[in-house]
């Protein structure tokens, strides 16, 4: 039988590489986006390759839209093997003095409140299998901080330890929690607003492995995470960045 | 298989977690060098891998000791012509003394099997690894080098030292392609805890973790192969927790 994962921000481009690896190995991949049409497109594409996907629309932060997403996902498949909490970004480079409140809000939403509700949601099926596996998505930055990302920064950090006390919860049912904390990677999104000579410029000289990652780098830490191979790991900052930080 | 004709070098590895990653390595392909100083025990390890119709040869080290590394590395690449991957599994844990009643002699001897080993060992097989401009780079630490141990000052001291080596190393390979981590091991099943626990302390301990999941020496090794794969190419100078949840750092 083939596990279920339900990936949010899985048309984006860290989402994407996920929902395509684990489809790979195996994995029926529910698809999950603020972006509907995106979504659609990875999931055709995961089904043009043999695999098994489907694709909704969901805004993370409408907990009424989440709830029925989990319903229809737990529904349909009758279990949920598997959480990747990707949705997320930073909106916003400005200076703490320039952020409106409605600013600061839509960044922590969107990250960290996303995340606390999608595992709020799918943690008590997890629970009644006793078994599950959910991976949340922190950054470098959620560690070092960044100028003109107060509250990307205070997100992400955010994550980290909500994961580590989630983990705690749910670690007597069986259920692992753990975050994974990309670097500087070259998502079709970031590489909208940069382009690739200046990120070149900007980030090769400052990473020790010389180059920014790709999604498809940081989708094999969020597969690992699903494997027995990481039974008894929960908890965790796993950091995928080439080595641009080593906390 | 992830480890298809790479050679891999594990210290530590007659027992415990390094034979666990040795013969983990050895069913992912690799042909696999069994260290240890122990070496009728690293013998029957590498007759276990050969009876599986893995390469692999045992030799017998000193891990503190740089003639005898040199040695090793010498065998390894005069047997297998390359090294992909090299884990410094070998270590110790004891005496149990208190920082004031620690003897320099138990002091030097910890930090130089625990971590100079892992300076001899790197500065042998680095260069080969630079000029096939790839290579894997995996050290034990423990989760006592982050939050310390009472008793145990000058094993936390080691294994602290350990992540601070392997970041600096991280650094220094990168640009040759070389990933260098550490792994952080909480309280597994093994012969180590029990030198200076009984049975019943290592059993409490072991089952004492938020998750009901007693830490075997696979469980070590399952991270340490993903990370000697292609898959974890980019990830270097990071220090990863495997301990059933007991700490989270």
């Amino acid at each position: 039988m083939n596990q279920i994962a339900l990936i949010t921000g899985g048309g984006g481009g860290i989402g994407g590489a996920v929902a395509r690896r684990m489809a790979a190995a195996g994995i029926a991949v529910v698809i999950a986006d603020f972006d509907g049409a995106a979504a659609a497109k990875i999931k055709d594409e995961i089904v043009e390759s043999g695999g098994k996907a489907d694709a909704l629309a969901v805004d993370v932060t409408v907990p009424r839209e989440l709830k029925a997403v989990v319903a229809e996902v737990a529904r349909q498949f009758g279990r949920i093997d598997i959480l990747a909490n990707i949705a997320g970004g930073s909106a916003y480079a400005k200076r703490l003095e320039e952020l409106t409140w409605a600013e600061w809000k839509e960044v922590m939403d969107a990250n960290l409140k996303g995340t606390f509700l999608m595992c709020r949601e799918v943690a008590p099926i997890m629970q009644r299998q006793k078994s599950g596996r959910i991976i949340n998505t922190a950054s470098n930055y959620g560690v070092t901080g960044s100028a003109l990302r107060t509250p990307y920064a205070a997100a992400k950090a955010g994550i980290i330890t909500f994961t580590k006390s989630l983990a705690l919860e749910l670690a007597p049912d069986g259920v692992l929690a753990n975050t994974v904390a990309p670097g500087p990677t070259d998502t079709p999104r970031v590489m909208e607003k940069e382009s690739a000579e200046a990120r070149r410029r900007r980030w090769w000289p400052n990473i020790p492995l010389g180059r920014t990652a790709v999604p498809e780098d940081l989708a094999e830490m969020y597969y690992f995470l699903t494997t027995p191979e990481s039974a008894a790991m929960t908890g965790q900052t796993f950091h995928v960045n080439g080595g641009v930080v080593m906390p | 298989m992830r480890l298809e004709d790479k050679v891999a070098v594990i210290t530590g590895a007659a027992q415990g977690i390094g034979r666990a990653v040795a013969l983990g390595m050895g069913r992912e392909g690799a042909k696999v060098v069994v260290a240890d100083l122990q070496a009728e025990k690293a013998q029957s390890v590498a007759n276990e891998l050969r009876g599986r119709g893995t390469g692999a040869l045992a030799v017998e080290v000193d891990v503190a000791n740089e003639a005898s590394v040199k040695r090793m590395a010498k065998s390894a690449f005069d047997r297998f012509g390359r090294v992909d991957i090299l884990v410094n599994v070998a270590g110790i844990y004891y005496p149990k003394a208190s920082v004031v009643d620690l003897t320099e002699e138990d002091w030097d001897r910890t930090i130089d099997i625990n971590v100079g080993s892992n300076f001899l060992c790197c500065r042998e097989f680095v260069p080969a690894m630079r000029a096939q401009k790839s290579g894997r780079i995996l050290s034990l630490a423990s989760g006592i080098g982050h939050y310390g141990m009472r008793q145990f000052s000058h094993y936390a001291a080691s294994k602290a030292a350990v992540m601070g080596f392997v970041k600096a190393l991280a650094r220094e390979v990168g640009p040759d392609g070389i990933t260098v981590n550490a792994i952080c091991p909480g309280s597994a099943n093994t012969a180590m805890p029990r030198r200076h626990r009984s049975e019943e302390e290592v059993m409490a301990r072991l089952r004492s973790t938020p998750l009901p999941h007693v830490l075997e020496p696979e469980d070590i090794a399952g991270p340490i192969l993903f990370l000697a794969s292609d898959a974890a190419a980019y990830i270097t100078g990071q220090s990863y927790n495997i301990n059933s949840g007991s700490y989270m750092f």
